[in-house]
């Protein structure tokens, strides 16, 4: 007779069950289809080629529980986390619960929607659309946020419409009692020839121990274009599981790109499918982690279909015994021709202890297209500190500097000022760390 | 102004031995040409007087100012007023011509109790110094000799050179990669930084340079040495002869080994 053996699943490290609290009846669809996956995929070690380089222990040490039992802090005033330039286009979620006294959306064009899911659990987008884009096999953590989540962000950009200020998505995490999970969710639907730039942003507050297991969902239809930042400043001692995912039809943009500052552990899966002919988009990415943060990124540029334009560029600092692992997928199906992918990881260690490991793979089946990748681990080159230096500049500062302008590139993608000014801000406090 | 005595040099952590006892005097308001085969020691003696970590000293001593500097970091030798113009300038893709200048201008004043200038006031005095080598504004706001030409690295050395005003600047090999229409702006440039004030010491393979910027003293390196020193005259018998002549000439007089 042969043994069964019984692995963990997602669930081992959450107090109580998972259950379902959402009034919509759509949304616990989802919850049940999620609870369903969870209990039946088992919770990944190392031996999963996908986990290979990545330590849970953050994860499975620990025992999350729900927000309502973690006993945790107001929140407080959070208006410095606000952007200026979406003073009136902001939705927060607190802990992952839609705060609507903090939120402030007013002066949108007709029939934009950007509020909650609860809300507006019965528009047809969302009818149609939720739940329907994720698609993570053998995953516990996108499962986990369907059967969790009961609220979340809508954001709905009807036909031609161009909304000019950014939306900024805030997540804010407080202090709690006790370790909690989070499940922000948020659908975006951009109909034909739509455009907008979402900032979505997740923040920890305090110094405390929680996991936010975020999925983003982008419906492209034809000809729509988005900017998509998202800037994750989570407590140094959290854990966020990323599932973004968009998919995009004919002539749509989709340029993403996510900065890594705060978690101890970073997991972030960012896919993009291509769904016709003819479309952009960029997976950028810029990790900055010192300490013990692990930054982990597994990317997926999934190309159907022919005539595509796709862009990553990955760039990671890491300094004391931090980690940073990068798997940068790129997909050609076999008809997928004339196809111009270009990949780019780039990674600075500053530390002896520090660790990189790094893994463009190309999976191409197309014989007509154009892709490329490139990855390079280095350190800052004693003759580029040394020229800085006999200028009259410190050590130190020469490596501040080099160090910053490494991380530049990446910040100037951002296009809203405010973000930029915040970004380079955490630049130079991480660069400056060691000044006394 | 620098008094360099029996200066011995190696590379850092090998037992490479470059710089083989150089002597050497220069004093405010002169230009000097040090001028030698490839290899023979040019490049790293202006490396080890301005600080580089990748040279150990061995033996000897270098006096800025009458005070010992061969144990002093780079940076601390630029407050001083010592300034390399690289014979292969760095490229810093994200940091401006104008906030590394503005970076050093101001950490070098405040080494040296001076008042340091607001961004405004450093712009017009960066401006102004524009004029040394014919370049336009935009110049500013490129990033250190990213995409720079051969001729337009060279030309920013030499506008780091007026901007930061130095005591003593070492030129290793300015000369290299400039076409003639180049070399002329970069010249001029250092004709009129320098002064009664200042030292100027130029490393060169060739005579080319020392036509536009006239020494007034000029020494030959050989092997790790300064072996012969003399006035102009010395590097137009260079031109017409050779290292060659010049060292079986010294082996005759039992001068070289």
């Amino acid at each position: 007779m042969s043994e069964v053996i019984q692995r963990d699943t997602m669930l081992s490290y959450i107090t109580g069950s998972v259950e379902s609290s959402a009034e919509s009846v759509a949304i616990r669809a989802i919850n049940e289809r999620g609870r369903e996956d969870l209990e039946n995929t088992p919770f990944p070690t190392r031996k999963d080629e996908d986990w290979r380089f990545v330590d849970l222990k953050s994860i499975t040490k620990s025992q999350f529980c729900k927000l309502e039992e973690a006993n945790a802090a107001d929140v407080g005033d959070i208006s410095d986390h606000y952007l200026p330039e979406a003073m009136n286009c902001r939705l927060v979620f607190v802990n992952g619960v839609y705060s609507e006294e903090l939120s402030s959306v007013e002066d949108l064009p007709n029939n934009v929607i950007v509020g909650n899911l609860a809300a507006n659990a019965d528009n047809n987008s969302v009818k149609e659309h939720l739940g329907t884009i994720t698609n993570y096999d053998d995953d516990v953590f996108a499962p986990f946020n369907d059967a969790a989540f009961t609220d979340g962000a809508f954001i709905y950009v009807p036909e031609e419409t161009v909304i000019r200020t950014p939306i900024h998505i805030l997540n804010v995490f407080t202090d709690a009692e006790k370790a909690f999970y989070a499940t922000p969710r948020l659908l975006y639907v951009g109909e034909m020839f739509s455009k907008s730039t979402i900032i979505e942003e997740h923040i920890g507050l305090a110094d405390n121990q929680y996991l936010n297991v975020p999925v983003t969902e982008f419906k492209m239809f034809t000809g729509s274009n988005v900017h998509h930042a998202r800037i994750q400043r989570d407590s140094k001692k959290a854990s966020h599981v990323s599932r973004p995912i968009a998919i995009l039809d004919k002539n749509a943009e989709y340029h993403s790109y996510t900065i890594c500052l705060g978690a101890k552990l970073f997991r972030n899966d960012p896919r993009v499918i291509q769904n016709a002919e003819e479309v952009n988009f960029t997976v950028d990415g810029l990790v900055l982690i010192d300490g013990d943060q692990i930054a982990d990124t597994h990317s997926i540029m999934d190309h159907r279909f022919a005539h595509a334009g796709s862009h990553q560029l990955h760039k990671v600092v890491v300094n004391d015994s931090a980690h940073s692992v990068f798997n940068g997928k790129i997909f050609v199906a076999k008809d997928a021709q004339k196809i111009d992918s270009f990949q780019e990881n780039r990674n600075l260690l500053l530390s002896e202890n520090g660790k990189v490991n790094t893994k463009p793979q190309l999976e191409i089946f197309a014989d007509d297209v154009l892709c490329s990748h490139g990855a390079t681990i280095g350190q800052l080159q004693d003759e580029e500190v040394f020229y800085l230096q006999s200028r009259g500049l410190t050590e130190q500062k020469s490596r501040e500097l080099l160090v910053y302008a490494f991380a530049l590139e990446s910040v100037e993608s951002m296009e809203v000022e405010s973000v930029e000014k915040l970004l380079l801000n955490e630049v130079i406090e991480y660069t400056n760390r060691d000044e006394k | 102004m620098l008094e360099i005595k029996n200066l011995h040099a190696k590379v850092e952590g090998e037992d490479i031995h470059i710089l083989k006892g150089v002597n050497l005097k220069v004093n405010a308001g002169e230009i000097h040409a040090i001028m030698g085969p490839n290899g023979s020691g040019k490049s790293t003696l202006s490396k080890v007087v301005s600080g580089h970590p990748e040279y150990e000293v061995t033996e000897g001593e270098i006096l800025f100012n009458g005070e010992d500097i061969t144990e002093l970091d780079a940076d601390e030798r630029a407050h001083l007023g010592l300034f390399l113009a690289f014979q292969y300038p760095v490229e810093v893709p994200g940091i401006t011509n104008k906030t590394l200048l503005r970076e050093a201008y101001n950490t070098i004043a405040r080494a040296n109790d001076r008042e340091e200038l607001d961004p405004i006031e450093f712009e017009d005095y960066i401006i102004e110094k524009l004029d040394v080598i014919n370049m336009k504004d935009e110049f500013l706001s490129r990033s250190i000799n990213t995409g720079f030409s051969g001729g337009e690295k060279k030309k920013n050395e030499i506008f780091q050179m007026a901007v930061l005003n130095p005591t003593l600047s070492f030129l290793d090999e300015t000369d290299s990669g400039l076409d003639i229409d180049a070399l002329k702006v970069v010249s001029d440039g250092v004709n009129k930084i320098a002064n009664d004030e200042n030292a100027i010491v130029m490393i060169t393979h060739y005579q080319r340079l020392l036509n536009y910027i006239k020494p007034d003293h000029v020494h030959v390196m050989m092997g790790g040495k300064l072996i012969k020193s003399g006035g102009f005259e010395l590097a137009e018998e260079l031109e017409a002869n050779g290292y060659d002549a010049l060292e079986k000439e010294l082996v005759l007089n039992g001068e070289a080994q």
